[in-house]
Parts: C-alpha cells; structure tokens; sequence
C-alpha cells in the first residue's frame, strides 16, 4: 500500500559531533524494527570503513522506518547528514529534503560551536525542530543548565524538549512521537508531473551511479523514462527503492518519499547534485533551484613518489571524485616534485579522509604538499588572480592587492577559558567581535579570522586551552587584503618549489626560522652537510644546517643477524620511497608538512 | 653453493645477570634451567640424521663458560655424537673472565677448546662500571695470562662509546688490550637496543650517549692502533694477527652452510635462514615436547640471496673479487646496484681496482646507509 503525504515524515538529525547522533539513529532504527538487534552493528548508517574508524558520518545517507501511532502506520525517513564544519554544505543539501530536524544536545557537553551552526542551517531552511537532550541519564548531566542554554542560544522553550539517552533507550518513543506530531507532513501531489530534488550520489561497481531523491510531486515508476532537468540527459529507470537501510527496490516513489534510483548510468559525473528529476518532452516541470556548490578552502598538491605512477594516481583520483564531488583535482607540475595534482578540499578533515582513501585503495606511495587556503592577487593589469598555489603569486611589483579569505569564528566556552581564547585568536590576528553569554557560565564568541590561521591547528589549540570543552565552528566571510609575502625555502641552495608558503610579512621571520629548524628535524643526515635556507625573494632570512653523517654502521653481523638487519634496512628502504630526491638530497613526507610550524609557542 | 654444513653454532644462553645494554637471547639467574636446556639440545641435535664432519665450532652466548668445568665436559661428550671436528678445527668458547680458573681452562682443553672470545669489553674501571659488568680490569688480564699459557688462542672484546666515555678512554683501553697480545681483538660499537635497561634510561634522559663525531673518533683511534700493533681488520668489527681470523664467523660471510643448535641460534642451509624462538623456556618446552623450535624464516631467492651476499662481502675489509662473486652467487655485483656502486665510486665510499671492490673507510663507516639502496 502507498504511503500518502500525511503518511510521511522526512527529517534528519542534528548534533554536534559525539552527542550521539549515531547511536540515536541506531536505536530508532532498532526500534520501528527496522533492523533487528542482532543484525545492529554500532553506527549502522556510517557504512563506509573510515566513517567507523573515525567514529564520524561523511557521506549523506538516507533510511526508511516504519512506525505505528495512533493506529495509523507511518513512512519515516531520516536523512544523515555529516556533522564536521568541512561538510557543512552536505548538511544543508541534506536539509533541503526535509521538513523537519531532531536537534541533538549532549547533557553534559551542553550547547556547543555546531550545535548552533546546524540548527541555524534547519531554521534557515525553515524546518521544525525537534529538540532532544540525550545523555540525561549520565551521572554529570547537567539537565537544567543545558535547557537554559538551549533558550538562551537557540530560543528554544524548554517545555518542548524530550529528554532521552539514545545508549539506554530512554525517551526513544517520545522522540518518534514528536516527529510524527511535530514535523509536518511533505506537501506534493503524487498525480502531478514528476519533480525530484537529487540530494546526492554513488558509485556502484555493478549498478553505475546510484542517484538518492527526494520527490516533491508526481511519482516514478520502475522502467519509465526520467530526464535530469539541468544536465539533460534522458535516461531509462531499471531501478528503484528505498533504504531499509540496505537498498530495496520497489515498484514505484510518490510525492513526499525518499529513495534511489539505477538508471544504468555509467558516468557518475552525468548526475549532478542539486539537479532535477522529472520526466522527458514538453510536459516537464521547472527545475528547482539546486544547492549552491561546494566551496573549496584548502588546497594541496599530491605527487606520486615514483614519477612513473602519475597515470595511476589520476586514475585513482578520478575513482575518489567520482563519489565526491566536492573534491575537485588539476594536473600541475613542480620542479621539486615533478608532475602531480594541485587538489582541493573543503577543509583539512576533507582533505586527510581523502588522502587516506588514497592510499588505502590505491597502492601507491604520495608525497602531499603542505595545504593552504586559496588567495586572491589583484594585478597592476586591473585583472583577479584566483592563487591555489604559492607558486603562481606574482612578482611583488606586479601585486596592486594581496586578498586572504577571512572566517567569522563561533567559539563556545565555558567562561573560564575566555581568555585564553581571545590571547588565541589575537596571536593570529582575529578581529573580535563580541562575546554573549549563553549561561552564567558558558559564552559564545566571535572573531573574524584568517582562515590559513583557522584551518592549520586552530582546533586542536583550542581543545587544548579549554581542557577539550570548549568548541569552534566558522563561515567564510570573503576576501580582504592583507601584507602577504611568497616565502621561499632552499634546501642545499636550490629552492624547493612545494615549501614555499605564504604568510603575512610580519610573521615571514619568524616563520621562516621557524621552517628551516622544524626542516633539519625531519631531514636525515646524509654524507654531506646539507645547508636549509629561508627566503623572501632574494633576502636569506634564516639558515640551518645539517652535519655531515660521521658513523653508521652495524658492529655485530653473525649468524642471524643479517637476517633482523635485513628487516630493518628493508624499512628504511620503504621509507626512502616515500622520499623526494631533490638535488642529492632525500627529503622525507613529513618534510612538506614542515612549513605549516608557525614558529611560536603560542598558547 | 651448499653441500653440508661444516660449521656449527650452539648457543649457551645463560649468564650471571644481564648487562644494562645487552638484547641477546639469555636468562640470568636461571641455572636451574640448565639440566633441561642440556636435555633439549640432546634432543633438537637429534635433527642431524647423520654425524657431520666439521670445520669450526662456536658457543656463544650467553656466556657458555657460565656452564663450569664439568658441565662443559658433559656438553662435549653429547656433541662428539654427532659432530666430528677434523684435525685443526677451530673451537671456540666464550668466556666471562671471572669465570676462567684453572679447572676450567684444563676441562676446556679436555674439550678440545682451541680458542677463546674473552667478554673483556674494556679494561678501565670506571667504563666497565658504567657498562654494568661484574669483572675488574685484573681479572681480564689474569684470565688473557691463563689462556696464553693453556695454548688458547685468545679474542678480547673492546667495547667503545659507552656513555661517558671518552676519545682518550678507549686509546687507553686500546693500549692495555696491545699489552696482552691478543691474537685477535673484536671492537664493537655500543648500541642503544630497544628493550634494553640502557635505552630505558636513555629515554628518561638518564644516560647520554655519546656523539657520533665522538663514536667515530673511538673507531678510527682503535682501526689505527690495532693496524699499527699488526692486527689485520678484516671485517667490520674484527681484527687478527695474520693467521688467526676466526674461520667460524667467516664461513658466516662467505654465506657457507652453517648448523645452529639452542635458543634464538640461526641456521643457513646456502638459500634459507631459520631462526629458533628467542625464549629460552619456549625452546626447551618446544623441543622437549616434540614440536618445531623454530621462529623466523628468511628464504631468499638466488638474487636475494646475492644480495645479501653483496653487503656482507663489502663489511669485510678486502671486499669482493668481482669474478668470484659472480661465480658463486650468479650475478655480477652491478647487474644488482650499478647505480649505486657507480655513485659510492664518485663519493669516495667505495673503490673498484683490478677485479675486486671494497668499500673506503670513509665508506665503511657510513656503511648501513647504502645498504638500502642494494637489498
């Protein structure tokens, strides 16, 4: 039997990350029967190996339940969504298929940098919140003072929020009932014309592009001819369904539901996210207006160690984009490391989870270069240069405008540790805005920053200033111009093009002492002495050196020794590969990542 | 190349205590192992299907002569079951100077004990404090006497880079061990192994090794005076008045076959090299209990093989001649690493002169760092 609209509730959850928004999703599938509890394994929606590892959600996903009240059975379908500030925008893509959000509050941790990012995103989007404080059976639950929080922050009415712990299966009832009596059911009309919103998609081996809807009118039916509004291309459906959570195919998807479709598409970059679903010829509905696409903030450049394996690494970064499409990729080539690819990312974790899967799927050694944000140069020529690369920043005569991109900063606190936040965010040159409390003991505050100062190790220093509580979420604010240098390094006097940075002139010295002293930590010995030199154009500004090695060799060789020192020896060789030999000196991995020391003990 | 071993290993793994920087495979303070451990190697040199004639004998430890007189007698007896020296083998013990007595250096000789390694390590009080062993530096000079006069031919240890040693130090050293005119002296350098008290201290910042330009300085001192005193440096850490190399260690580097009996010993058959397992007790459980002692397996291909070959060769002082390695091994050295001995040839490491290579002292020094590039 069809599920009609007022049948259907579509919503997603909410939280900041680790307050159990896994493990609520966990239990309501275990308890509309969903999945069995013995077939329940601990984040059962975070399928992809790495999510489990990191205990994280990356990719969007949708689920179908089915659930009893009042008598009447319910379609609900809750789609996933990442919780990381770097997949912010797959969170409002997410949204957009709902009509309602549970918002996920830690009982101790209370509310925190995302919590309100997110559950701005849902208001933004006009979406009813369900608010839900889980945890509430911990011993350090702090109830009442998280309720207060949550008014104070989010004006959010205290009567209207369920208590619950997703680990013990309080509340889990309430939180089903709230979504069918809170979130209103989809509006759309199962006998118009097909209009379906692509929230995102998937490459299956055997099934092509797996393309996840959401249909606003109309319906879809097995076998009949669908059209992608803005690519424009018509294709025929062999399948469709739903995620229960493991894909099951059915006959047909009306107004108001969430599935999948197969539609023999081999070219996964033939579905674009954001597009329309509707059907062929003049009948066809209007497109809707699509997300805006993912931006960009960190890039770097990824090399195969062995020159040779350049093809194979573009064949495993086509394979990578082809599920992540907010990964973008360009052939370049650098004098030090050859030819490789200047990559984008949303963001570091973006950016690492990448290069991870890389070298997990593929089996090929990388040296990636350190990252860095994109810059704008406005040229004497009156003309915009977008720089991904430090190499490509003009000469300095040239330069009319140097533009870094600026973060406005949310930082949540307990109000012991303001201060230490504003010492961190003045050191790095935040402009501060305002501090409001959200409680007697816990405040918000906010900066503009540069976000080549956020993204490096912002995070984990304010983990470490604030004992772990307190936490960050940011938002591009735009482009402004700043004193900014090219700071050049050189290794036995050849300048390596993949250290160069760029950074503000004022902290070029320090910087530049700064790498050349991290460098020669991370540089072995070699037989000569190895000269490390930090440059702004022609002006040395520091030097280090590495001594000749003196001594090495093993004094004991008999019997089964060669055959451990052979172990050993094996594993400096498999080191060396992932080394760069750049004149006649062998520079590590970790090498690259030397230019992101920024020279100060800064707290 | 293989054929039957005609050397063989056994390692005795017991001794007094266990110094501060030592990893090898022992038990301290376990002698009531022994009776067990004497049962079990009767029992694994049952793996010998027949008697086998050999060449070279080598007990090492451990320190064997921990064993005393009369249960090194019973050894022997067990061992000539089934090993035959031949006529001028060499056999040699490993003996802790304090454990060198007159019984046991007469039991020794009964044995057929023609050469011992003294663990003499240094002859400076302070150093061999600092190095935790139990011995004065009159005991190595009463022991050194002792076996001159039994007609042992005598090996004492030096050991340098101890912490807080110094250049001077082990010139001293150096100086003493002339003194006793040894017919052959091993020079090892000390290293910091994992698992070790050294290197736990080490780690707290309690012990500082010394400087590399320092490690360096103490070997140069000892290649030039052990040179000038007319010992032959013939392997990397080995040096001998003509006539005495240790033949055993060198069926080792020319990759012959060789047999190993006891804890964690290794045994090459020309192409693979099994370990036993490193634990005393595992051993003696295993062999005792019918089961394979063995450990590690390191099989290698005919080019692994020469490889290996190749590094071992080039840590001995004369090298390689090209012609020979390439009939015994199959390969010519640069069939296996032309760029790199074309490269260690322009840097000075190595030199390559009328059929033979051989790496420079400047390139012997520096030695573990090539090797990377040729295994």
């Amino acid at each position: 039997m069809p599920f009609d609209c007022k049948h259907i509730r579509n919503f997603s959850i909410v939280a900041h990350i680790d307050h159990g928004k896994s493990t609520l999703a966990d239990r309501l599938l275990e308890h509309t029967g969903t999945v069995e509890k013995r077939q329940l394994k601990e984040q059962m929606l975070d399928d992809m190996e790495l999510e489990r590892q990191r205990g994280i959600t990356i990719k969007a996903r949708a689920v179908r339940m089915e659930y009893r009240h009042k008598g009447e059975l319910y379609e609900l379908n809750l789609i996933d969504t990442p919780g990381h500030v770097d997949f912010q925008y797959e969170v409002s893509r997410s949204l957009a298929c709902c009509e309602g959000a549970v918002l996920l509050v830690d009982a101790f941790q209370g509310v925190e940098a995302q919590t309100v990012a997110n559950a701005y995103s849902a208001i933004a989007q006009d979406l009813t919140i369900v608010p839900v404080i889980n945890k509430v059976d911990l011993t350090y639950a702090r109830v009442d003072e998280v309720l207060e929080e949550m008014e104070q922050s989010l004006a959010i009415d205290p009567e209207e929020v369920i208590r619950a712990s997703a680990k013990s299966g309080i509340g889990i009832e309430e939180v089903l009932e709230a979504i069918v009596e809170r979130v209103p059911p989809p509006v759309g009309d199962p006998d118009k014309v097909l209009r379906a919103m692509v929230f995102d998609s998937l490459y299956d081996a055997y099934r092509g592009a797996i393309t996840y809807i959401r249909i606003l009118d109309g319906t879809v039916r097995k076998g009949q001819k669908i059209r992608f509004a803005r690519q424009g291309t018509t294709h025929e459906v062999t399948e469709l369904g739903q995620f229960v959570p493991q894909r099951r195919a059915c006959e047909e998807l009306r107004a108001g539901q969430v599935g999948y479709l197969v539609c023999n598409i081999k070219d996964v970059k033939q579905v674009h996210i954001g597009d329309t679903v509707t059907v062929p010829g003049d009948e066809a509905a209007e497109a809707l207006p699509g997300y805006k696409p993912p931006q960009r903030m960190v890039y770097c450049g990824l090399y195969p160690s062995e020159g040779e394996n350049f093809e194979e690494l573009r064949d495993s970064l086509e394979k990578l984009a082809i599920n992540d499409p907010s990964f973008e990729y360009s052939p370049e080539s650098s004098d030090a490391l050859g030819f490789g690819f200047r990559c984008g990312f949303l963001g570091l974790l973006h950016m690492e989870i990448i290069q991870q899967r890389l070298e997990k799927e593929s089996d090929l050694d990388l040296v990636q270069t350190a990252p860095n944000v994109t810059y704008q140069v406005l040229t004497s020529s009156g003309e915009t240069l977008e720089i991904t690369n430090p190499q490509d920043v003009p000469d300095s005569g040239q330069i009319e405008e140097f533009r870094q991109p600026i973060v406005r900063t949310n930082f949540i606190t307990p109000a012991e540790y303001i201060g230490p936040i504003m010492q961190l965010c003045t050191d790095r040159r935040g402009v501060y805005l305002k501090t409001e409390y959200l409680s007697p003991t816990r405040a918000m505050l906010c900066f503009d920053l540069p976000l080549a100062e956020v993204i490096y190790d912002l995070h984990d220093k304010l983990k470490s200033v604030t004992k772990g509580y307190g936490t960050m979420d940011y938002e591009l604010q735009g482009y402004f111009p700043a004193d900014l240098v090219r700071l050049d390094i050189l290794v036995g006097g050849k300048k390596v093009d993949a250290l160069s940075i760029i950074c503000d002139r004022r902290d070029a010295d320090r910087r530049g002492r700064a790498i050349v002293k991290k460098l020669r930590g991370e540089i072995d010995r070699h037989m000569f002495e190895v000269a490390l030199q930090a440059a702004i154009g022609t002006r040395i500004i520091a030097r280090e050196t590495i001594s000749a090695l003196r001594k090495n060799v093993t004094a004991k060789c008999y019997g089964g020794d060669i055959s451990r020192k052979k172990k050993l020896w094996a594993k400096q060789k498999e080191g060396k590969k992932r080394m760069k030999s750049i004149g006649s000196v062998d520079i590590p991995q970790k090498a690259f990542m030397a230019v992101l020391d920024t020279g100060q003990e800064r707290t | 190349m293989s054929g039957l071993p005609r050397s063989v290993y056994l390692h005795v793994p017991f001794c007094r205590h266990r110094c501060g920087y030592c990893d090898f495979t022992l038990v301290a303070g376990r002698d009531d192992l022994i009776d067990q451990y004497l049962e079990a190697l009767e029992r694994e040199l049952r793996r010998l299907t027949q008697p086998l004639e050999i060449d070279t004998l080598y007990l090492g430890g451990g320190t064997p002569s921990h064993l005393g007189g009369e249960r090194l007698e019973r050894l022997f007896a067990m061992l000539r079951q089934t090993l035959h020296p031949v006529e001028h083998a060499e056999i040699t013990l490993e003996a802790n100077p304090l454990d060198v007595n007159e019984p046991f250096v007469a039991a020794a000789r009964r044995c057929g004990v023609t050469r011992v390694s003294l663990g003499s390590q240094s002859l400076d009080v302070a150093t061999l404090r600092v190095l935790d062993r139990d011995h004065m530096p009159d005991d190595v000079r009463r022991a050194s006497g002792m076996l001159a006069e039994a007609g042992m031919s005598r090996s004492l240890d030096l050991m340098t880079a101890a912490p807080g040693q110094t250049v001077t130090d082990v010139e001293r050293d150096l100086e003493a061990i002339v003194s006793l005119e040894p017919e052959h002296v091993s020079v090892y350098c000390l290293t910091w192994e994992q698992g070790t008290a050294f290197e736990t201290q080490r780690r707290k910042g309690l012990l500082e090794p010394v400087t590399d330009l320092a490690e360096r300085a103490m070997f140069e001192a000892a290649i030039d005076r052990l040179g000038d005193a007319g010992f032959e440096h013939y392997e990397v850490s080995n040096f001998a008045r003509p006539g005495h190399r240790c033949r055993h260690n060198e069926a080792y580097w020319d990759l012959r076959p060789w047999e190993a009996f006891g804890p964690g010993a290794a045994r090459f058959d020309g192409r693979t090299r099994v370990t036993n397992h490193r634990s005393t007790t595992t051993w003696i459980k295993r062999v005792l209990g019918g089961h394979d002692p063995t450990g590690d397996r390191d099989a290698m291909s005919a080019e692994e093989a020469a490889r290996e070959r190749l590094v071992v060769g080039l840590r001995r002082r004369a090298g390689i001649t090209v012609a020979d390695f390439e009939t015994v091994s199959g390969f010519t050295p640069r069939q296996l690493a032309a760029k790199s001995i074309d490269r260690w040839i322009a840097d000075g490491l190595a030199v390559e002169e009328e059929g033979r290579l051989w790496l420079t002292r400047d390139g012997l020094l520096v030695s573990d760092s090539l090797w990377a590039d040729v295994l």
